[in-house]
């Protein structure tokens, strides 16, 4: 049988399927007679050990510089571990005769509750650590075993609803050999993390789960975005040539990454790298880009109880500027809110979070947080070629304001007598409507600025990019987007001013080329998609590109753009 | 029975790590333990051994709480839990 999927990580895999499968607790209600009343403590005796015994072991598999992941499992055992909820569980078979898991249920509920509606933020997330607590201990009342991709016998294909950025964290990449789920699009968490893997990925299979039994052997053709379930031998054979030919291919265009990024034509191109955390791993990819398109600097602030002070911030932009040299650093401010959540901040609930107060918003809103990060960067500023750019801008004001904030902190500073960096170039991300469509008046308030596509695409289609419901109504390829970008580009050139795409689309085999056609000259991506993107860029001239750019914008659906490209491109792909 | 009263004074209140922190040392005492928010109501009264109980508390920056220890080692338990609010659990 023949499924459709999103193909989000490219590849081709033949092998068995690991059904991942979240445990959900079946709780009848039910009294005990009063012989079956020892038996029952002793159960949640027993299961409460299983579990401890299963948090004692992941704890000591992680080795050094898990010191993060061993404080949450420790919370975890404090939580197992609690006096108070122990008496009341055991009050609660002997004294209510109610089954151990029943009993478990009722006390940890309790607990949830009340700890879900602290005051305090921090407080608060505690309940979700209680939650999985409560589903660790059940699930050893049920006899069921822990799922884990850190530690796979042999090489298997996942097959999961969805994955959490607690799946994959540990996930054994030399073990996987695709991942196939029933939700996610191409900027879920699950398709950046298989693209970093290089593991193929095929999202949004309908019923995944149901359509295969553990074991069984399928092709996942994350190229072609299908699933073959029950192969024929002939098939097999067929798509382990594919995969082959794929993994040579693949192994072709690695060798690019070194080129210099020019076009057939001789026309210079900057590739640049976007980056989340600063690590040794992606800093390597300072020696094949042109530069940081996008520095994401949301990592600073997540997975920790306080905010990252002024210090510890301009360690790290240092590090990131000293590493480029006098490439230019884009930085962007704190860009949270909406997808993403701090522990650090205790930040209101909001009914529409991508249209509510995150991003540059919320940093308006908390000034002292802003300024602080402002600050750590004007200082880290005296070395290599910084840039900052704001998020999420709407109108002129929210430029006027943020350099408002900005011309305050250079105040501070000077009154201070602290050193900092003059030739900062100050500019703006471009991912709401509004501003793209008045960019012939922001430019002249700027020194440059970055599309970032994955939000412009969201505001422009009106679509939540993290809903799967409404995926197919997120349409990077629509006609808009392309009128957007090309009048974006135009206005920019007009004032020569650098315009960067930051976004998927930057590093999207069939986009790129459009880009260029609207005459951009800067494009920033992951390093998974720079050997590739180079490889494009070589075989390409302006003229053709710019063809292609003038025809897109001609097409009258998502899907007749991706159908015109895929053909024109024919030869390049 | 031994008592005495406290402020907290770390930025972030009794939340996670200091909480854990709380707990960890509290478990070394024979003694009863409770730990309750001054002037509050006897109900709210938490099992200082207890992490849900410490967190269901809440407590804040500023919020004054009473440290009760009933046992052998009632003294030392109060004496040093209070010292390591007065800590500020390092932060």
């Amino acid at each position: 049988m023949e499924y459709q999927g999103n193909p989000v990580s490219e590849g081709i895999a033949v092998g068995k399927v690991l059904r991942y499968e979240r445990f959900t607790p079946k709780i009848e209600e039910k009294t005990l007679r009063p012989e079956e009343v020892e038996p029952a403590v002793r159960h949640y005796e027993e299961a409460r050990g299983g579990a401890k015994a299963e948090l004692e072991h992941i704890r000591d598999s992680f080795g050094a510089g898990g010191e993060d992941k061993k404080k949450i499992i420790t919370a975890h055992l404090d939580i197992l571990m609690d006096v108070a909820m122990d008496e009341e569980i055991r009050q609660a078979i002997h004294g209510k005769m109610l089954p151990a898991e029943n009993a478990i249920q009722k006390v940890y509920s309790k607990y949830i509750r009340r700890i879900g509606k602290a005051k305090d933020a921090l407080i608060r997330e505690r309940a979700t650590d209680m939650k999985d607590v409560c589903t660790r201990i059940l699930r050893n009342c049920a006899g069921v075993r822990e799922q884990s991709l850190a530690v796979l016998p042999q090489p298997v294909i996942v097959f999961a609803d969805d994955l959490f950025p607690s799946d994959t964290a540990s996930l054994d990449r030399s073990k996987v050999l695709a991942i196939v789920t029933e939700v996610g699009g191409p900027t879920s968490h699950t398709a950046i993390i298989a693209r970093s893997y290089e593991i193929p990925a095929l999202l949004g299979v309908a019923d995944a789960l149901r359509l295969v039994a553990d074991g069984e052997r399928v092709i996942v053709d994350a190229v072609d975005g299908r699933l073959i379930t029950q192969p024929t031998e002939e098939q097999v054979r067929a798509y382990e040539k594919k995969r082959a030919e794929f993994a040579k291919k693949a192994a072709e265009t690695k060798k690019y990454i070194g080129i210099e990024p020019v076009t057939a034509d001789g026309e210079k191109i900057e590739v640049e790298l976007n980056i989340g955390s600063a690590s040794v791993p992606e800093l390597q990819g300072s020696k094949y880009t042109t530069g940081v398109g996008l520095f994401r600097t949301e990592f600073l602030y997540m997975g920790r109880d306080t905010l990252p002070t002024e210090e510890e911030q301009y360690d790290i932009y240092r590090k990131v500027l000293t590493e480029f040299g006098d490439r230019p650093v884009t930085l962007r401010t704190l860009d949270i809110g909406g997808d993403k959540k701090l522990d650090c901040m205790d930040l209101p609930k909001e009914d529409n979070p991508f249209l509510g107060n995150r991003a540059l918003r919320l940093c308006l809103s908390h000034r002292d947080l802003f300024k602080t990060q402002l600050r750590a960067a004007l200082r880290a500023g005296t070395i290599g070629n910084l840039w900052i750019m704001f998020p999420m801008v709407g109108s002129l004001d929210d430029i006027r304001n943020a350099k408002q904030v900005v011309q305050e902190v250079r105040g501070d500073l000077d009154r201070e007598h602290i050193p900092y960096g003059k030739n900062i170039k100050i500019g703006i991300m471009i991912e709401i409507p509004s501003i793209a469509m008045i960019a012939d008046l922001a430019v002249k308030e700027v020194d440059f600025a970055s599309i970032g596509t994955n939000d412009l695409c969201q505001y422009t289609t009106a679509a939540d990019r993290l809903n799967p419901t409404v995926a197919p109504y997120y349409q990077s390829y629509h006609p808009a987007m392309f009128r957007l970008i090309r009048y974006v580009a135009q206005e920019f050139k007009k004032a020569g001013k650098p315009l960067c795409v930051c976004g998927e689309m930057g590093g999207d085999k069939l986009a790129m080329p459009v880009l260029l056609g609207f005459g951009i000259r800067r494009i920033s991506m992951g390093l998974a998609s720079v050997a590739n993107v180079k490889r494009i860029l070589s075989r390409l001239t302006v003229a053709r590109a710019e063809e292609l750019a003038e025809n897109v914008c001609r097409q009258e659906t998502a899907a007749d753009a991706a159908a015109y490209l895929k053909s024109a491109l024919a030869d390049i792909l | 029975m031994y008592k005495k009263t406290v402020t907290i004074q770390n930025a972030t209140g009794l939340h996670a790590r200091p909480a854990s922190d709380f707990i960890a040392l509290a478990a070394k005492f024979k003694s009863y333990i409770v730990i309750r928010r001054k002037g509050g109501d006897e109900d709210d009264d938490a099992n200082a051994k207890s992490i849900v109980n410490v967190l269901s508390l809440g407590l804040a920056q500023g919020e004054e709480v009473e440290i009760e220890a009933t046992g052998d080692d009632e003294k030392k338990a109060v004496d040093s839990l209070v010292d390591l609010i007065n800590s500020k659990f390092g932060e």
